[in-house]
């Protein structure tokens, strides 16, 4: 484990977790008194609830994939790649050690969040379906984003750390926003086409389940969240297979 | 063409057959003569581009050779030449994540006698410094139960003669239970090579004299 290691020493090194920890455990209850609240004091929780949320999936987006690209390229032009290939270790286990660094950064993140809401943004009322609501969102986000963090190290280490992160932030928000608009598009007209790229597209916007949390809409029943679990799922074995494919360890000669 | 055999004895030992052929696209070198390499240093010599580099990487299973066979019995590590680490990093932090605790502590020690300044970031070392951190990954990651090999990309690049000679004087005590490969051009014609793997007209063949120097082996290479 000694990649993942050195990997884990160099994110927290860098020291921008911190910041990313400001972001998500203090902004939440910094911003909602920003805004004049005084006639809709009831609004406080939920929008706290809303910028944990909304907070970590930016922060994991612009920053932590960002720090994923980043590794894959480093790992290559660095002669580390090389340096754990010489000895036996192969690109997939290499790549899941430089994974797990990131994941370890990411999971306290999300548990933060939830406990921001859980702690911060907690209804007066059933409070155990508010906890089981961040509960699902924590699962569902970290199965969508777990995968995501392993393709940016992935497309980093074979196209750049450019690449590797624009692509997938990019089919982050595609995932997110852009599959709503093109579900619009097959509704207006019928085009096939349309229809195929709809079918085909990551369904991301499943796993936000920040409006549930937003209008206390209660938790989803567990049919539903077996359901899209299963399909974020199965997103996420693709998602890490196109990625052990495309991780290398060490530069073309 | 066949795979190399990586296998993990108590005596490491690497053995190149006749007709290994090593490059890229095209050949760089060929072996003539079985060539067997036990427990010691080899230096590998060779000018610039004869393929030194691609020899090491043909040996560690990250090319394959374009004819031929050799085996390797032990644990390889290779030091590249280009390794680096991440600019923030100090060294301390570089030698506990990538050596186990009781041997980063040896290593800390050793950096203390080869002045290497612990408390600058990897990227502010001079080249001379940060060759010292890989020198000292490479010489406290040995697991030194006989079995390890090491492949050493002109790690001498840039270091001053006192460290050079500590680890030259560390590698014929401490650490000679270990093959050695290090590529090297030698600056001075007194320095003793006993061991020389040469590459010359693209033929690497293998010497070994107790008093062979650098100044009688120079005349070999083209």
């Amino acid at each position: 484990m000694n990649l993942f290691k050195i990997t884990l020493r160099t994110l927290l090194e860098r020291k921008a977790w911190v910041v990313a920890l400001l972001c998500i455990g203090a902004l939440p209850f910094l911003l909602p008194i920003l805004v004049p609240s005084e006639f809709a004091l009831g609004l406080i929780e939920p929008a706290r609830a809303q910028a944990a949320w909304v907070l970590l999936w930016l922060v994991t987006t612009f920053w932590l994939f960002g720090q994923a690209a980043r590794q894959g390229d480093q790992n290559v032009k660095s002669g580390l790649g090389t340096y754990f290939h010489s000895m036996g270790k192969g690109s997939v286990r290499q790549l899941v050690e430089v994974w797990l660094a990131h994941a370890a950064v990411l999971v306290p993140l999300v548990l933060v969040a939830i406990l921001v809401c859980c702690l911060g943004a907690s209804p007066s009322g059933n409070v155990g379906s508010w906890v089981l609501t961040n509960l699902q969102y924590g699962v569902l986000f970290l199965v969508v984003v777990l995968p995501l963090l392993m393709l940016a190290t992935a497309l980093g280490s074979r196209f750049g750390p450019l690449i590797g992160y624009l692509f997938t932030a990019g089919i982050t928000f595609y995932g997110l926003y852009g599959v709503g608009y093109l579900e619009v598009a097959t509704k207006v007209e019928s085009n096939g086409l349309i229809r195929l790229l709809y079918a085909i597209s990551p369904q991301y916007h499943l796993a936000d389940l920040t409006e549930q949390l937003v209008f206390q809409m209660g938790h989803l029943k567990s049919s539903l969240f077996l359901n899209i679990l299963i399909y974020l799922g199965g997103l996420s074995l693709i998602t890490s297979a196109g990625s052990f494919l495309a991780y290398r360890t060490t530069a073309k000669a | 063409m066949k795979i190399p055999s990586h296998t993990h004895p108590e005596t490491s030992e690497i053995s190149l057959s006749s007709g290994l052929s090593i490059g890229y696209d095209k050949g760089l070198a060929e072996v003539r003569g079985d060539i067997s390499l036990g427990q010691g240093t080899h230096y590998l010599l060779g000018r610039n581009g004869r393929g030194k580099t691609t020899l090491f990487r043909t040996l560690c299973g990250m090319i394959q050779p374009l004819a031929g066979d050799f085996r390797i019995e032990g644990n390889c590590r290779f030091i590249s030449e280009d390794l680096v680490f991440d600019q923030e990093l100090k060294a301390p932090a570089i030698l506990k994540s990538l050596l186990p605790k009781e041997s980063a502590k040896e290593a800390l020690e050793f950096a203390e006698k080869l002045e290497l300044d612990l408390t600058k970031p990897f990227g502010k070392l001079s080249t001379g410094n940060k060759r010292k951190v890989n020198l000292l990954l490479a010489e406290f990651g040995f697991k030194n139960d006989g079995s390890d090999i090491i492949f050493l990309d002109e790690p001498f690049t840039g270091l001053d003669a006192p460290t050079r000679q500590a680890f030259i004087d560390r590698w014929a005590t401490e650490t000679n239970n270990v093959v050695r490969v290090v590529s090297a051009h030698p600056d001075f014609d007194e320095m003793p090579v006993p061991s020389a793997l040469i590459i010359s007209d693209g033929v690497l063949n293998h010497q070994e004299s107790e008093d062979m120097s650098w100044g009688q082996l120079r005349q070999f290479l083209n």
